[in-house]
């Protein structure tokens, strides 16, 4: 820095002194604390490692993962989706609706699977607006969305879940397994390389980590921010859509409580994968290695049988120690 | 290099003995940022009753180096002593209660609060544990009527403009009773009858016995009120010498370590047709009023003016940065009602803003994404919103080669790059598409000599070249030299075109000091 | 400093800026209140009721106590999502020491009670002081510190009590001062009115408030001017935790029994909705107890009005997500078209 370092820019944290020692541990810290876990969970219970439990954490992981993918999407826009759980059990309502609905058949099918996105994506299309245009705080704008939502499923299901889904359903995003590999994780996998596709290889991509990195800049700049902005929001509920859809057919039924504490697991995710609140760090590995760590760690504890109660806790302080891990690797003394 | 022998203790002076023991010693100070040692080995000796004014560049250490006196930075190494003693672990706090008070130019004031809050901050007076609101608010007007400022204690701070928070602060500071008073560019903002109250202020101080630190660029009042002078260049002690007898050519190659016409070259000028056009533009915020303005091909257009003028806001309204009330921007004979970054630069028009750490860059993205910003919608680097990273690392490569960006490593974080270097980051926007206009914004701020002069190279190329250059400064050397024409903006208004002989530092100034309202009407000296 | 400050002679207001200046200045709440308060009175005279009205006011006063804790970390630049999880954990503890307590000592439920409610307040404080801790010296962002703690505190408050109700609270606490009308009002609302009146105090009349509200508008000025802002920070904190402590308090005399259940994730939307609504702002140093006091009055008569119309309770959720976004962006609004001069 030789902008003449006045109190005020003094406080700007330069990654510049983040040494490439720091960068290894980034890179390596979480992938070789996830195999630590492993192992102590295999030495207290060798259950961990047959064959059933990993297809089921994997399984139980992809859906973390598209949740934890939506979150860093807004997250790279120094955002974040406080509404997420609630606009899935919105999307699950609306979409079992559909789908049990008048169509039938096919028809019902495609119905429900369209316009189950379609209101995800206006969700997130407002949540944007809200944000870019009336420049209100991403914590109130999706604040406000979640009782929206939170009211939209139980007013839409009158507060009971929506039976009788058609087979089809169920068994394309849930019971299907072509190769072997069940349909919940080809979507995660489908969906992480056509998002990681999206950020490193098109504008606007390269949008969202500019206007994260600094949005008065991007604006200078000539990046449209607030379009990007309502985009970022769009796409991330419309992935969290996605995932509302793989839960509705793994349930069976359109549930008005099936986003219960998805908001606050993604962000977990998202964080321990090492996406920042700062804004224009991290991608597709932090949402997809986040997820796993903290699937992982859940599934180690039921194994163990942990009390449910004492896993709320582990996973603060999991939290607050990614985060504080995060700060001293990149914050420094700051 | 004036280093004075360390006094054993510390001795009383009689107020205004130039030559009594230094209140206030540094000995071989060093401090490093990432990226760049901001002080090496600075030693200043500050003696009680003496204006020291403290010369340099943007960038010299200057500021680094009153926050370091200030207890805001620790010294990386070397000695701080203060009335001989060694000032340890120096804190803000503590800095204060020993008697040194700055004024900075980025304020310390907190915005939300009201101004005599603001003049207590850390020293409010206590009755039964509580405020005692009716003491501040006594006190507050009296010290400043005593000050012969012109405002009210009530107000909140965020509703002032610049120049009544630069009084506050001064207000602020000498309410602590100081032994040592930091002044940074206390004039930038003042008009005429406000500096000379703070001059006779300081005057007043001197003769009480109080030493100040006094950093200004400005020729007239440096000569005025300095004792002795230290000069700084990028971030070493260059010399301390009297003010008395000492020439300004001598100073500006002191600062500049080059002699005058080498740093500013050379520039032809030839002026073609106008590219931009301002026709009595106001914007919405009424920072700028009514303003006319041309800038032509070939030639570069600079837009003098004290801080918080509204020369910045003009070429960021043109930009479309700030919302427009009234007037039009023409555009190579285009009209645009409602201007916007990205249709500007569709046009050629490119804007390179002041503060480039909270404008102009993503600190933590590489110089590749930091330098195509601003083009993302050009075929060479994006089609059909795919990006095609081949062609742009290319581009990219290629420009930051060009401006003589060293190491030209793109894949660089910006973070880790010197102000200079940011500042190229920022010139090869305008460079990896077709800009015919550029609109600098103090573009010499916070880089070193080095890098001004390679930037004084690229201006040439452009000019002569056939583009068209606006340069908005508030060092005056750098309008006067680079400039074929100088706008001068007062008050939000522009108040007088200069060019060929009456464009003199002298012309300049009093239009800065014009008091618009009072008899004078700010239009002398002013040409065509 | 975030002031971009202008030099330019004053220029008259259009009319639409006399008025946004002029509802920037009273705030829009009064009036919404008013409003509120004639429509659904015209609407259902049973709104005027005594018993409803009480309603409304414990519902408040329940609702002032934590959102003026809340407030006081948004002045200071932060959050605390903790506070709901505070409140359930203060039950739960309290609870449990009185229960224990009053059946090894019967025949002193003055002790008793006291004893649990200084360890309902021990809980708050310890859960803020932690909370300010991370925030100071660890220097994370406050949201996830606060969203870890949460995580923590409310799995503590069930793993205390197995999610099972705790029974055997005196007689008195709940008698006396948890269902008790005192000179016909709910004793809830006196102790919202004196902490209402506390923070007020402290907010506008103490050095400690006053350099709060420095740090949350400028934390480098304070820092310059010599305030201790770590110190100041972790109070913050502190007294949100207390401040939830004392609503789980309340709540639990209320209830008559100790409950992880109370409180919990809703109760802290809740909280930083009326904060919000109230033109507290989420960039720190600037909230006012008074006008959080008529927020929550605000919520609590919006809640109660949509019950007695028969509102739907899903559609209540969705216009309270509406008015929340609605007044922070007319805030935003007022603030944008603001002249300086």
């Amino acid at each position: 820095m030789t902008e003449t370092p006045v109190p005020s820019t003094a406080t700007v944290a330069s990654p510049a002194a983040m040494p490439a020692a720091g960068s290894l541990v980034r890179r390596l810290g979480l992938p070789a604390a996830l195999v630590v876990m492993v192992a102590a969970f295999t030495v207290a219970e060798p259950r961990m490692l047959a064959g059933d439990n990993l297809l089921n954490v994997v399984v139980q992981a992809s859906y973390l993962t598209l949740f934890a993918l939506a979150q860093v999407v807004v997250l790279l826009t120094r955002g974040f989706d406080l509404s997420l759980g609630t606009a899935v059990s919105t999307v699950s309502v609306f979409a079992a609706l559909l789908l049990t609905g008048s169509f039938g058949g096919a028809a019902g099918t495609l119905a429900g699977i369209v316009g189950g996105l379609a209101l995800a994506a206006a969700i997130g299309a407002v949540n944007g607006a809200v944000v870019a245009w009336l420049r209100v705080s991403p914590f109130v704008a999706t604040l406000g969305m979640l009782n929206v939502c939170l009211g939209l499923a139980s007013l839409l299901s009158d507060g009971r879940p929506v039976a009788g889904l058609p087979d089809t359903f169920t068994t394309l995003f849930y019971a299907a397994a072509p190769l072997g590999i069940p349909a919940p994780v080809l979507v995660a996998l489908g969906v992480a390389g056509l998002l990681y596709a999206l950020l490193h290889h098109t504008v606007f991509g390269r949008s969202l980590y500019l206007v994260g990195g600094n949005p008065r800049a991007a604006e200078v700049a000539g990046v449209p921010v607030r379009a990007v902005l309502v985009g970022a929001y769009a796409l991330c509920s419309l992935l969290a859509g996605i995932g509302a859809l793989l839960l509705t057919a793994r349930t069976g039924t359109g549930e008005p409580n099936l986003g219960g504490t998805l908001t606050l697991e993604s962000i977990a995710a998202a964080v321990v994968g090492g996406a920042s609140l700062r804004g224009g760090a991290g991608g597709v590995g932090a949402a997809v290695l986040g997820a796993l760590f903290v699937t992982v760690l859940a599934n180690g504890m039921n194994l163990t049988r942990v009390d449910g109660n004492v896993q709320a806790i582990v996973l603060g302080c999991v939290i607050v120690a990614a985060v504080v891990a995060d700060r001293l690797r990149t914050g420094g003394g700051r | 290099m004036a280093v004075a022998p360390l006094p054993t203790a510390p001795a009383p002076v009689a107020p205004g003995t130039a030559s009594a023991a230094p209140v206030l010693s540094l000995r071989g100070i060093v401090k490093c940022f990432p990226g760049v040692r901001a002080l090496d080995g600075v030693s200043l000796d500050v003696r009680p009753g003496e204006v020291h004014v403290l010369l340099g560049e943007n960038g010299a250490g200057k500021s680094t180096l009153i926050n370091v006196i200030a207890g805001t930075f620790a010294a990386d190494a070397g000695d701080y002593l203060i009335d001989g003693m060694p000032a340890g672990a120096l804190t803000p706090q503590r800095a204060r209660a020993l008697g040194i008070c700055p004024v900075f130019q980025e304020f310390s004031l907190a915005p939300n609060l009201t101004v005599e809050d603001n003049l207590f901050l850390g020293r409010e007076p206590r009755r039964l544990g509580f405020l005692d609101r009716r003491a501040m608010r006594a006190e507050a007007r009296r010290i400043i009527a005593d000050l012969g400022f012109d405002l009210d204690p009530a107000r909140t701070v965020a509703t002032l403009s610049r120049a009544h928070q630069q009084m506050a602060e001064i207000a602020k500071a000498l309410l602590a009773e100081p032994r040592v008073l930091i002044l940074d560019e206390p004039t930038a903002s003042l008009t005429e009858s406000e500096t000379e109250k703070l001059f006779g202020l300081i005057e007043r101080l001197r003769a009480e016995g109080v030493a100040i630190i006094y950093v200004s660029h400005r020729m007239p009042e440096i000569r005025r009120l300095g004792d002795r002078i230290t000069v700084l260049r990028d971030g070493r002690h260059v010399r301390t010498l009297p003010m008395a007898g000492v020439t300004e050519e001598a100073l500006v190659e002191l600062m500049t370590g080059r002699k005058v016409e080498v740093l500013f070259p050379h520039i032809q000028h030839r002026p073609g047709e106008a590219a931009l056009e301002l026709r009595g533009l106001t914007t919405a915020d009424r920072s700028v009023q009514g303003a006319d303005f041309v800038a032509r091909r070939g030639e570069i257009t600079g837009i003098a003016g004290l801080v918080g003028c509204g020369k910045s806001e003009l070429v960021r309204a043109a930009y479309g940065l700030c919302p427009l009330e009234g007037g039009e921007v023409r555009l190579f004979g285009e009209t645009f009602r409602h201007p916007s970054p990205a249709r500007a630069l569709r046009q050629g028009l490119c804007y390179f803003p002041s503060d480039r750490v909270a404008e102009g860059l993503a600190l933590e993205r590489p110089i590749r994404e930091n330098a195509s910003m601003a083009a993302l919608d050009e075929a060479a680097i994006a089609r059909g919103g795919v990006l095609r990273r081949a062609g742009e690392r290319g581009l990219i490569q290629r420009t930051v080669e060009r401006l003589a960006l060293r190491p030209a490593h793109i894949e660089r974080p910006v973070g880790a790059l010197s102000g200079g270097n940011r500042q190229k980051v920022v010139l090869a926007r305008g460079l990896v598409r077709d800009t015919q206009v550029f609109l600098f914004d103090e573009p010499t701020v916070g880089i070193d000599v080095g890098a001004k002069a390679d930037l004084y190279a690229v201006l040439k190329e452009l000019a002569e070249g056939g583009a068209a250059i606006v340069l908005v400064s508030s060092e005056l050397p750098e309008v006067l030299h680079l400039s074929n024409r100088v706008y001068v903006m007062h008050r939000s208004r522009m108040i007088a075109e200069l060019s060929g002989a009456d464009l003199t530092e002298q012309a300049i100034l009093s239009c800065f000091f014009a008091e618009t309202g009072d008899g004078r009407t700010g239009r002398e000296g002013v040409a065509s | 400093m975030s002031v971009r400050p202008l030099d330019h002679p004053p220029v008259p207001l259009r009319p639409d800026e006399r008025a946004l200046r002029l509802m920037a200045a009273i705030g829009l709440l009064p009036l919404l209140l008013v409003a509120a308060v004639v429509v659904v009175g015209i609407l259902e005279p049973r709104f005027f009721g005594l018993m409803n009205l009480l309603n409304i006011l414990r519902a408040a006063s329940f609702l002032a106590i934590i959102a003026a804790g809340q407030m006081i970390v948004l002045i200071s630049g932060g959050f605390d999502l903790s506070v709901g999880a505070v409140v359930a954990l203060t039950s739960t503890v309290s609870a449990s020491v009185m229960a224990a307590l009053g059946a090894a000592l019967p025949e002193a439920p003055a002790t008793v009670i006291a004893v649990g409610l200084v360890a309902g307040l021990a809980v708050g404080a310890v859960v803020g002081l932690v909370n300010g801790a991370c925030v100071v010296l660890l220097r994370v962002s406050p949201f996830m510190v606060t969203l870890g703690t949460m995580s923590i505190v409310g799995g503590l408050a069930l793993l205390l009590t197995n999610g099972i109700p705790v029974y055997g609270l005196p007689e008195a606490l709940v008698r006396d001062f948890g269902r008790a009308l005192w000179f016909g009002v709910p004793a809830s609302v006196f102790v919202a009115a004196a902490v209402v009146a506390l923070v007020w105090l402290a907010q506008t009349r103490t050095v400690a408030g006053r350099h709060l509200h420095a740090i949350g508008g400028n934390p480098q000025a304070a820092l310059v001017s010599g305030i201790a802002t770590r110190r100041h920070l972790v109070g913050a904190y502190v007294a949100s935790g207390l401040l939830a402590a004392v609503t789980g308090l309340v709540l639990t005399a209320r209830v008559g029994s100790g409950q992880a259940n109370l409180g919990g994730l809703d109760l802290t939307l809740q909280s930083i909705a009326a904060a919000v609504i109230a033109g507290t702002s989420l960039r720190g140093g600037v909230g006012r107890v008074e006008r959080v006091a008529v927020a929550a009055v605000f919520l609590a008569i919006v809640t109660n009005a949509m019950n007695l119309l028969r509102v739907d309770s899903k559609l209540q959720l969705i216009v309270l997500g509406v008015v929340l976004v609605a007044a922070v962006a007319i805030d935003e609004l007022a603030k944008r078209r603001q002249i300086r001069d």
